[in-house]
């Protein structure tokens, strides 16, 4: 009973200081302290909190520029006739 | 030993009252809590039983794990026919109950027939009384307590009990624990009032006597580090459940406005972090190390100053994104009235926003409600209606009676506009983007909701190999995963592993958020054989605990099959398939559910549980574990 629980072993694979995107899932650092922060991947914004100093998370989105975004992402799709 | 509490029947028309030990094979078969509650459900209720009738019959509990070494062992099950949907019953809520129980030396209750007046029982060191309850009928949840620690002279006296909402058998009415642990979801409350019972108080100070304390001991500070050390488990011990909103409104995966959009656009004054501002601290419960309940105190209005707990995710949901309300103090006020009055708070929030929708198209007028300006956004309305929900006046008595009650009396196309499963509304998440989570709500036992049967971490984006190692125990798996939450392909063996691990683990009698719920790290299966063996002294290997929960979920299914259910039930409403998700990110944009991918999915869901086409459990399934000849009334 002391081999390593699977859940151990996945425990091993956790990040830190890092979070994912919200919209292209992938990892991102942010600068220790700061509040808002673009995806360098997707260019989604994001406004950031920290659960501890070295602990950041999304906040929300930057409301405007995501919808932007968003709506240009639809205008293309709609233009290729996926949505 | 852990295994010796005892189960006590109480008669409430005739004041009897019997107590029986638990057989370990029936401990085997399913453990304890929310399983065994419903092996008895099924043999003690009778088909077709009015909900609200004394033939029906509450059963309460605590897992095989309460109050033990294993950390956050706190959770109280209770279950009854269902008063909202005539299916399965089931609450679950956490706090100091039943860890209480267990010391009295008690693991399940099994309360029959009505008292002729109201009453209360009251349960100390192997003792159970029948106690006049004349005096707090009509209490709030918060004060019922209060009195009846001050009535029986002890502080540490823990009381389950139903506010006014229950004594109006209001349908989605809860039964609260401490201020805010809520067992809601299927009108257990109502269950209660009908009965004429109003609280259950209960004292012990009989040991339980761990089987290998040594070890346990040093097992589950493994645990805790295991379950503190994750991101998840930090996240809620600072913002409480509502992060889940939070991350959630952020990619456009909320229900608002009922369920006309899907994100909660400059929500920021209800994001978690503005309500982190507000709050004076956290709290836990028995055994928790996480501490994921926020206590805060009422800034504003006319109940400023008013001390109370939470709000959760589904407060956030009830009193912001389905209302369409933007304002923080409207969310603490509505969590707080749902906590004295002991209502749903995800039912309440439902039924308002609908009646919020039918109001705007006019369906609903000012006549029926009484003057009041019924439109989204409108917070003064919101909370108007949480009081005449409760005290069922007006509007609110029609609300009340659940979402297809209330759309048979109020009629025109109101129906069309309700986002139910089986008779209860739906979680406040907006599932058109993520058909796993969607076929979690269509498929629940007890109606649809996210605690029975959601793969969380299904919107994490997780690799496939890290899917692969989880769904793959403790039975194997080699059909497809998939990293994207939008897919369809491999998610109804998701949803039934989910099934089988909420089941067990509210067997087990310990909080979600200490398993894998949220967090994909977080223990399962093994750890949970683990811990049996070195609290309880039951030998039983990862597949026998799944073997279990699958047995009691099967039982749940026998139960919903006897009252009627059928494959059309589950399913979901239109609008999951006709109306788009019109915000949030591109990903989630534009998405409906494919009928016929979910019409596979649910096929593909039974094949995996062993059912038939329609949904009934196929005669070897039953066999295989043991339960083709139930009801047996062996308890």
């Amino acid at each position: 009973m002391n081999d390593e629980t699977t859940t151990e072993s996945l425990a091993k694979g956790r990040t830190y200081g890092v979070f994912r995107c919200l919209n292209c899932f992938e990892r991102v650092s942010a600068p220790t302290g700061s509040k808002e922060m673009t995806c360098p991947h997707c260019g989604f914004a994001w406004r950031i909190a920290w659960v501890a100093p070295d602990f950041p998370r999304i906040r929300g989105p930057v409301w405007d520029v995501n919808r932007q975004l968003a709506e240009k992402s639809d205008a293309e799709e709609a233009k290729k006739g996926k949505k | 030993m852990a295994l010796n509490r005892k189960i006590a029947y109480i008669d409430l028309s005739t004041g009897q009252i019997e107590t029986k030990p638990i057989p370990v094979e029936m401990r085997k078969k399913f453990l304890g809590g929310r399983g065994l509650d419903m092996y008895l459900m099924y043999n003690h209720i009778k088909p077709g039983i009015d909900a609200l009738s004394p033939d029906n019959v509450v059963f309460v509990s605590a897992g095989i794990l309460g109050a033990t070494l294993a950390s956050a062992s706190s959770r109280t099950h209770i279950g009854g026919k269902s008063t909202l949907t005539g299916f399965v019953g089931s609450a679950n809520m956490g706090g100091f109950f039943a860890p209480e129980l267990r010391w009295a030396g008690f693991d399940h209750l099994v309360l029959k027939g009505k008292a002729e007046r109201p009453v209360y029982i009251w349960i100390h060191n192997g003792e159970v009384e029948i106690r006049d309850a004349g005096n707090i009928w009509g209490q709030t949840v918060h004060d019922t307590q209060q009195i009846i620690r001050e009535e029986l002279g002890d502080r540490d006296i823990k009381v389950l009990t139903i506010g006014p909402a229950g004594e109006k058998l209001v349908r989605f009415a809860n039964v609260m624990t401490g201020l805010k642990d809520a067992g809601g979801r299927s009108g257990m409350g109502a269950l209660l009032g009908s009965k004429n019972l109003k609280a259950i108080a209960v004292r012990g100070t009989m040991d339980i006597k761990i089987e290998h304390p040594a070890e346990a001991l040093e097992y589950n500070k493994k645990i805790i580090t295991q379950v503190t050390s994750a991101k998840v488990s930090q996240t809620q011990g600072k913002l409480g459940t509502p992060f889940i909103w939070g991350a959630t409104n952020s990619q456009g995966l909320i229900r608002v406005r009922n369920f006309q959009l899907n994100q909660l656009e400059n929500a920021d004054e209800v994001e978690p972090e503005a309500l982190e501002e507000l709050a004076v601290g956290m709290a836990g419960c028995f055994g928790c190390q996480v501490h994921c309940r926020s206590k805060y105190i009422i800034p504003e209005g006319p109940y400023a100053g008013v001390y109370d707990e939470g709000p959760e995710y589904t407060s956030q949901g009830a009193f912001a994104g389905e209302p369409g309300c933007r304002n923080a103090n409207t969310v603490l006020v509505g969590n707080h009235l749902v906590n004295i009055y002991g209502l749903d708070n995800l039912e309440t929030g439902s039924m308002i926003a609908w009646a919020m929708e039918l109001y705007e198209k006019g369906i609903l007028t000012s006549k029926d409600t009484d003057g009041l300006d019924l439109r989204f956004g409108n917070d003064d309305a919101l909370i108007e209606m949480v009081h005449r929900i409760a005290k069922r006046q007006g509007l609110g008595d029609i609300l009340a009676e659940g979402p297809l009650r209330a759309a048979d009396k109020i009629g025109k196309d109101s129906i069309k506009y309700l986002v139910h499963v089986k008779g209860m509304s739906n979680l406040h998440s907006d599932e058109r983007a993520t058909p796993a989570l969607a076929l979690g709500i269509a498929t629940g036992s007890r109606g649809a909701d996210h605690l029975r049967s959601r793969p969380a971490i299904d919107l994490y984006h997780l690799p496939e190999s890290v899917l692969r190692s989880i769904y793959s125990q403790p039975v194997p798996y080699d059909g497809p995963l998939s990293s994207d939450y939008r897919d369809y392909e491999g998610k109804p063996w998701q949803v039934v592993w989910q099934e089988h691990t909420y089941e067990a683990v509210d067997c087990l009698g310990i909080c979600k958020y200490h398993t894998i719920f949220l967090g994909a790290t977080l223990p399962n299966y093994e750890e949970w054989s683990r811990l049996l063996y070195l609290n309880a002294g039951l030998e039983m290997t990862p597949l026998d605990i799944w073997t279990a929960a699958e047995r009691a979920y099967n039982i749940e299914r026998l139960f919903n099959i006897r009252e009627g259910l059928t494959r059309e039930h589950d399913w979901l409403v239109d609008r999951y398939f006709d109306e788009p998700t019109r915000l949030g990110i591109p990903g989630v944009r534009g998405r409906t559910i494919d009928r016929e991918k979910f019409k596979k999915m649910v096929d593909e869901y039974y094949e995996h549980h062993g059912w038939d086409e329609q949904g009934v459990p196929r005669p070897e399934t039953l066999q295989r574990l043991g339960i083709d000849n139930e009801p047996s009334h062996m308890l």
